[in-house]
């Protein structure tokens, strides 16, 4: 799955993916892969963007750290960020239940048994 | 917060072919040729260099300002040359394979134009939405100092000032208000607001770039009528507060005018993506 197929999403993705843990960069793309079980494939350099931006709007805090000897810039969701998921969450099943409805089969649909 | 139908993060677009062949290669395998003639020659360190100068190249303004986004790629670079080394790549391919999986630095760059395009509307609106109060109190100090017959008086008793220097000060008052109402809209769609509204990264900008050109008209007016002032009654002026409050002004209108026209040219780079 690239970049087009991601649209609109990105920025839901990243804040799901800081739910559990302030992660930095690098980690962040890791866990894209691990979560999307290898399927979101990105040039990484254009995650970072995408975290100024999320940042900018409060959506996530970062903050420079320094561990083994390398400083990372560790980004972490704020409140506002958590309620900004749950509300991409909400709006997601929506639509992903009115998508799945349209594109059922129009026999099973004319005929729930 | 991005819903549905809304426009793509920007640097996200992958629309080349040869960007999809490049991400279509299994990662941590860079094919014969995938990377820049001589960079597989170069240390480890050097590569990674070689990559970051390419993408802040790209990038507009003063390197100074883009320290932070190379400090955080650079440490990216390497966690991901030591996950591809744990994985098993000998060091040199593994800064490789770190380099291709980061991307075109084309693409890295035009990623980030919103964010410094943002930064650095924000920047310019807040330093004249801050300066724009000091200058017009030194002004005032000017024209308080020089007509002893204005008092810390309203502005609509300052009617009763010759009529072409009552004509020249509204159209300072329109500049101002030009001004605070685009640095301040400048201020806003950069900050919180970005949740919310659609991701048009040219705004920002704009407002930075009409708020500069508020400013610089101003500053210029402000010092027309001083000039006019100096040429009708040279003795009326008060020395002190008109020299200070004329060279604030031209400060403010240098700095203004040259802030404005980055803006515009970071406006324009962002059309072209």
């Amino acid at each position: 799955m690239r970049a087009e197929a991601l649209k609109g999403h990105l920025d839901g993705i990243l804040l799901a993916v800081l739910e559990p843990d302030p992660l930095h960069g690098y980690a962040i793309m890791e866990a894209l892969r691990v979560r999307s079980d290898g399927q979101v494939d990105l040039p990484t350099g254009t995650v970072y963007p995408a975290l100024h931006r999320l940042e900018r709007a409060g959506l996530v805090a970062a903050t420079w750290s320094q561990a083994g000897g390398r400083r990372r810039r560790v980004y972490e969701l704020t409140p506002a960020g958590r309620r900004a998921l749950d509300t991409e969450r909400g709006s997601w099943r929506d639509f992903a239940a009115v998508v799945s409805a349209l594109l059922q089969p129009v026999s099973l649909a004319a005929n729930p048994s | 917060m991005s819903r549905p139908g809304r426009p793509p993060v920007p640097g996200l677009r992958i629309t080349s072919e040869k960007r999809s062949r490049r991400l279509a290669v299994p990662r941590g395998q860079p094919t014969a040729g995938s990377g820049r003639p001589g960079v597989a020659a170069l240390p480890c360190g050097q590569a990674v260099e070689r990559y970051l100068a390419e993408v802040t190249a790209r990038l507009p303004g003063p390197a100074k300002a883009h320290t932070g986004i190379v400090a955080e790629l650079r440490s990216g670079l390497h966690d991901a040359t030591d996950s591809h080394q744990s994985a098993g790549l000998p060091p040199a391919q593994a800064v490789q394979a770190a380099i291709h999986e980061f991307g075109d630095p084309g693409l890295v760059a035009d990623g980030f134009l919103p964010e410094i395009a943002a930064s650095h509307a924000r920047r310019v609106a807040t330093v004249l939405l801050v300066t724009g109060p000091l200058v017009g109190l030194l002004w005032l100090a000017t024209a308080v100092a020089s007509h002893p017959a204005i008092r810390i008086a309203t502005l609509w008793q300052w009617t009763t000032l010759p009529a072409d220097l009552g004509a020249g000060i509204q159209l300072v008052a329109v500049a101002v208000a030009v001004t605070a109402a685009a640095g301040a809209a400048g201020i806003a769609v950069t900050g919180r607001l970005t949740r919310w509204l659609p991701a048009r990264p040219r705004r920002a900008p704009l407002a930075a770039a009409i708020a500069g050109f508020g400013a610089v008209g101003a500053d210029g007016l402000g010092l027309l009528l001083l000039a006019a002032e100096l040429a009708a009654a040279p003795g009326r002026l008060s020395p002190l507060p008109a020299a200070a409050a004329a060279a604030a002004s031209v400060a403010r209108l240098l700095i203004a005018k040259r802030a404005a026209y980055r803006c515009l040219a970071m406006r324009a780079s962002l059309a072209r993506q």
